[in-house]
């Protein structure tokens, strides 16, 4: 019985195994890494415009263009050396109302299907965001498993797409936007970026929040500022300029990188460099109002002047310099408080989260309509800037 | 009631799922059920498992050498013309045989010497032992006959009592010496063949250490273990095998430390011992071994003594077999096989680095090309993108999925290294040259292959060539193959199912009773200080607790 049996069994599992293949197999060329994600308002692209004058449409209404950025470009058989250098990625757009939907349409164009393991960025247009909220935007993104939580997202003051564009022919803009967020550790004018698994967070407790801004000018893409993103609409509501970008990343710890630019007695820029910087908001409860104290220290040193006659190392100069920038943060910041609180009325600098934590019972009285009774606190902030240092020069 | 009872079926999968939990008991079931099947179909070498056959018992423990009983033993007769004749009879017809009759001048007596060509040294045999027995050997020499060796200046002499055996000994080097009136035969002179002088061992080259490897000579080689140090603790047992033609074999232990059970169990695998001839000391091995159907080694081989002398002190058993320099040491760990005496002769920082370095190349040697496949055909959310880019741009012009690529240039790649051992050693170094340069780089132009996958395969390659031990180096090139054939199949998944089955079978080996993970499965926190890392000699005092030695203190 046994005997008779064993080749039998022998030959089913031989047949199982060399009968079904490779399950799930796909070999990595043979698939389109996206690597940038651009959602802009709803505009038909020349090709859709075309296709769709020959009546090549499905149903849809025109809501979103979903601009993908796919490395590399399939080069065919050997590559020859020299030559003008052909580009390394490709752009292809889709519009309709579904973000997935318009993915699965690419397939009808492409010969490799996209994947999205390797996505780095996404960018959102304001004017995306004034209509769609940011909820309805990230839905697939989020529910999409092959994304990863670690992509990044920013807003884009122009269209999008065109920040998925370069000059440059030898780099990828996708990769180009990712890098540059390694320039928080010169500047706080770089934001902190904020990534999905953040931005989920952020969503789902509908809190206002700030976002890296991009600004693209002929081909090139700068960060400049941040956008405001309400809580409770997750629309977009504002930009704030570079400074208070600046100000915005000091105040929530986030940087400690930075100048600061003052102009002295003979109306003459110097410069400050700062080295170490450190807040504290701390919330306070008076019956039911809230208000908050915060302080800033920061430590660092004169790093430019352009006044020669200056006696750079007395005792009173340092604290007459120091005034002088004091003044100058005060005034940043205070700009920067006034646009959160009475322009924009959103809390993007963590005052909610210092309140949650320090009384967690008065904030789930006024969760709800944070935003609101954030505009309405009282905020009185510290300045304590030191300069220690004068870098090295010679009388 | 019957809410409850409807919420219940509504948790009862479908058939599917019961369909997919059978398969997944009946297959580890149909498993094991081959398995068994397949061991007792081709049984053991060893005559214990195949009672039904007519298997001879044990060849003679001692020395006296017991001829198989086709005929009748037939002892001496007394008579010299009768007693050389039956000799003459029986292996006369060897045209390198002598026989030189000569008369013992003060006795008056007969007597023959027996030698075959070559395995005597001549001078020795025709000056000095003739002159003695021709012209100053007395009466007194010989009797009373019995006790002729006392009497006679031979250091090695033996008697035959049996013809057959005489024979026998006589055709395998010895002197022979026949005389009249005496109903014995002398074995005088043991044979002095021609051996090579002692070499570095080829397969197990150190840095430092001694560079003295076994030869072919049994004799030699126990010499060679006796000078490794003064004790009267290292005992050595000569026992015979082969049905056909009788070798010897030289168990070898410590007396005092051996754990007597496993030296038991050892005697007994070797006394049942049941084949024509012995060729070489893997015989011994594929014999003696606990799962002739697992692909990793029971029983360490090794040229070097220095090793052998030092596994005899952890409690273990070395065989060493006339005719080949290869002891085998017995009972053997998987992590045994990745270490190298120099761990210890150096000092225990680069000793303990080395060692990982090897555990990590054995890793790579088994598994790289796996994971080349399952990251490329399965993964590539796994590789880092800027690597994922670079890849797919490398590989838009091969036309092969990943498994047949990488089959290309490990086929390739194996090849070249067995080409690579027949050749002369001049020649070896240029094919090494011809097939890492030119075909890996050919491969690469032609198209056939991506040049990431030529590092995969040359990391490969180099991490296999750091096991110390050839022989394990051997099971993980088998097994990459099985681990690429997962990997092709499943994925990561596939992959990591290989890994977990390979833990599974090594869990549940044995070698001579020792589990072969040990001392990691079983646990043994003792014997993990001579593991992944060697600790300072100063930090071991006790043997391997493995080896259930008598004596576990290294320290007096």
């Amino acid at each position: 019985m046994c005997r008779r049996l064993m080749p039998l069994i022998l030959c089913l599992f031989l047949l199982t195994v060399t009968q079904s293949g490779c399950w799930s197999s796909k070999e990595i060329e043979d698939l389109a890494l996206y690597t940038g994600l651009a959602l802009d308002t709803g505009k038909l692209t020349k090709a859709e415009q075309e296709l769709e004058e020959q009546g090549v449409t499905y149903s849809k209404r025109d809501k979103v263009t979903a601009t993908v950025q796919i490395v590399p470009v399939k080069t065919p058989g050997m590559e020859k050396k020299g030559g003008p250098q052909p580009l390394h990625y490709l752009n292809i757009s889709g519009t309709g109302d579904s973000v997935f939907e318009i993915f699965r349409q690419y397939s009808i164009r492409n010969e490799r299907p996209i994947v999205g393991h390797h996505l780095k960025i996404i960018v959102v247009s304001t004017e995306l965001l004034k209509r769609q909220s940011m909820e309805q935007l990230m839905d697939f993104v989020l529910r999409d498993n092959d994304i990863r939580p670690s992509t990044m997202v920013f807003i884009s003051q122009s269209r999008a797409e065109e920040t998925l564009v370069s000059k440059r022919t030898d780099e990828i803009p996708s990769f180009h936007l990712r890098d540059m967020i390694q320039g928080q550790k010169r500047t706080s004018k770089v934001m902190k970026p904020v990534i999905l698994s953040e931005l989920d967070a952020l969503m789902h407790a509908k809190r206002s929040y700030a976002l890296q801004n991009l600004v693209t000018a002929d081909g090139e893409t700068e960060f400049t500022g941040a956008a405001v993103v309400k809580g409770d609409t997750g629309h977009w509501i504002g930009t704030l300029s570079q400074e208070d970008t600046e100000c915005l990343s000091w105040l929530t710890n986030k940087s400690k990188a930075g100048a600061i630019k003052a102009y002295d007695q003979d109306n003459e820029p110097m410069t400050y460099e700062m080295k170490d910087m450190k807040s504290k908001i701390k919330a306070r409860i008076d019956g039911d109002d809230i208000s908050f104290d915060v302080s800033i220290k920061t430590e660092g040193r004169l790093i430019e002047t352009w006044n020669s006659s200056s006696d750079a190392d007395s005792t009173e100069y340092t604290e007459k310099v120091e005034h002088i920038f004091g003044a100058k943060l005060e005034k940043m910041t205070e700009k920067m408080m006034e646009k959160l609180q009475k322009e924009y009325k959103a809390d993007v600098a963590g005052f909610g989260d210092a309140l949650s934590i320090q009384y967690p019972r008065v904030w789930k009285k006024v969760q709800d309509h944070w935003d609101d009774t954030f505009s309405r606190s009282k905020i009185n902030i510290k300045y304590d800037l030191k300069i220690n240092d004068f870098g090295s020069f010679t009388e | 009631m019957i809410s409850l009872l409807s919420s219940v079926i509504s948790h009862i999968p479908g058939w599917d799922v019961f369909f997919q939990a059978g398969i997944a008991l009946l297959i580890p079931l149909a498993v094991s059920r081959i398995y068994k099947a397949l061991y007792s179909l081709v049984g053991s070498g060893r005559a214990v498992e195949s009672p039904g056959s007519s298997a001879k018992k044990r060849k003679g423990q001692s020395d006296a050498p017991v001829s198989p009983p086709p005929q009748a033993r037939q002892g001496f007769s007394g008579n010299y013309a009768a007693d050389l004749q039956s000799i003459k009879s029986a292996i006369g017809r060897n045209s390198d045989l002598h026989f030189k009759e000569f008369t013992i001048t003060r006795l008056q007596k007969q007597a023959v010497l027996i030698y075959v060509d070559g395995m005597q040294n001549d001078r020795i045999l025709n000056l000095q032992i003739m002159q003695f027995l021709m012209l100053e050997a007395t009466a007194d020499s010989f009797s009373p006959s019995g006790s002729a060796g006392q009497q006679l200046p031979f250091s090695q002499l033996s008697e035959a009592s049996d013809l057959a055996d005489f024979n026998k000994s006589v055709l395998y080097g010895y002197a022979g010496l026949l005389i009249e009136g005496l109903p014995q035969g002398l074995l005088i002179q043991p044979p002095e063949g021609d051996s090579r002088s002692l070499d570095e061992p080829v397969s197990e080259a150190l840095l430092r250490g001694p560079r003295l490897g076994f030869s072919e000579s049994l004799n030699e080689n126990t010499s060679i273990l006796r000078r490794q140090g003064r004790s009267d603790q290292l005992e050595m047992v000569t026992h015979r095998a082969g049905n056909r033609i009788q070798k010897d074999l030289v168990i070898a232990y410590m007396k005092d430390i051996v754990n007597p059970e496993l030296l038991r169990e050892v005697e007994s695998r070797i006394s049942k011992l049941d084949i024509d001839f012995l060729a070489e000391s893997g015989y011994i091995e594929q014999l003696i071994e606990d799962n002739y159907l697992s692909p990793f080694q029971q029983v360490q081989n090794t040229e070097r003594p220095d090793r052998v002398i030092s596994a005899l002190l952890e409690g273990r058993i070395a065989i060493l077999l006339d005719g080949t320099p290869f002891a085998l040491i017995v009972p053997v760990t998987f992590s045994m096989l990745l270490q190298s005496p120099e761990d210890y002769y150096e000092r225990w920082l680069p000793g303990s680095l080395l060692r990982m370095l090897r555990f990590a190349a054995s890793f790579l040697a088994l598994m790289a090309p796996a994971l080349y496949i399952s990251f490329i055909s399965f993964h590539p959310g796994l590789i880092p993108t800027e690597l994922a880019l670079s890849i797919i741009e490398t590989r838009q012009g091969v036309p092969f999925p990943s498994i047949i690529e990488v089959l290309i240039l490990e086929v390739s790649i194996e090849i070249l290294r067995e080409a690579g051992i027949r050749l002369p050693k001049p020649v070896g170094q240029a094919m090494g040259i011809v097939g890492g340069l030119i075909i890996g780089d050919a491969a690469v132009n032609a198209g056939i292959v991506s040049p990431f996958l030529v590092i995969v395969v040359a990391v490969t390659a180099i991490s296999s060539f750091s096991i110390p031990m050839y022989s394990a180096g051997i099971t993980l090139r088998i097994l990459r193959f099985v681990g690429m054939g997962f990997a092709a199949l499943l994925g990561m998944f596939g992959t990591i199912l290989f890994f977990l089955m390979i833990c599974s079978h090594l869990t549940k080996l044995k070698s001579f009773g020792v589990p072969y993970l040990t001392p990691v499965s079983p646990f043994r926190a003792r014997d993990w200080k001579d593991l992944f890392f060697r600790a300072p000699l100063a930090l071991m005092k006790r043997r391997p607790a493995m080896m259930k030695t008598q004596d576990s203190k290294r320290k007096s």
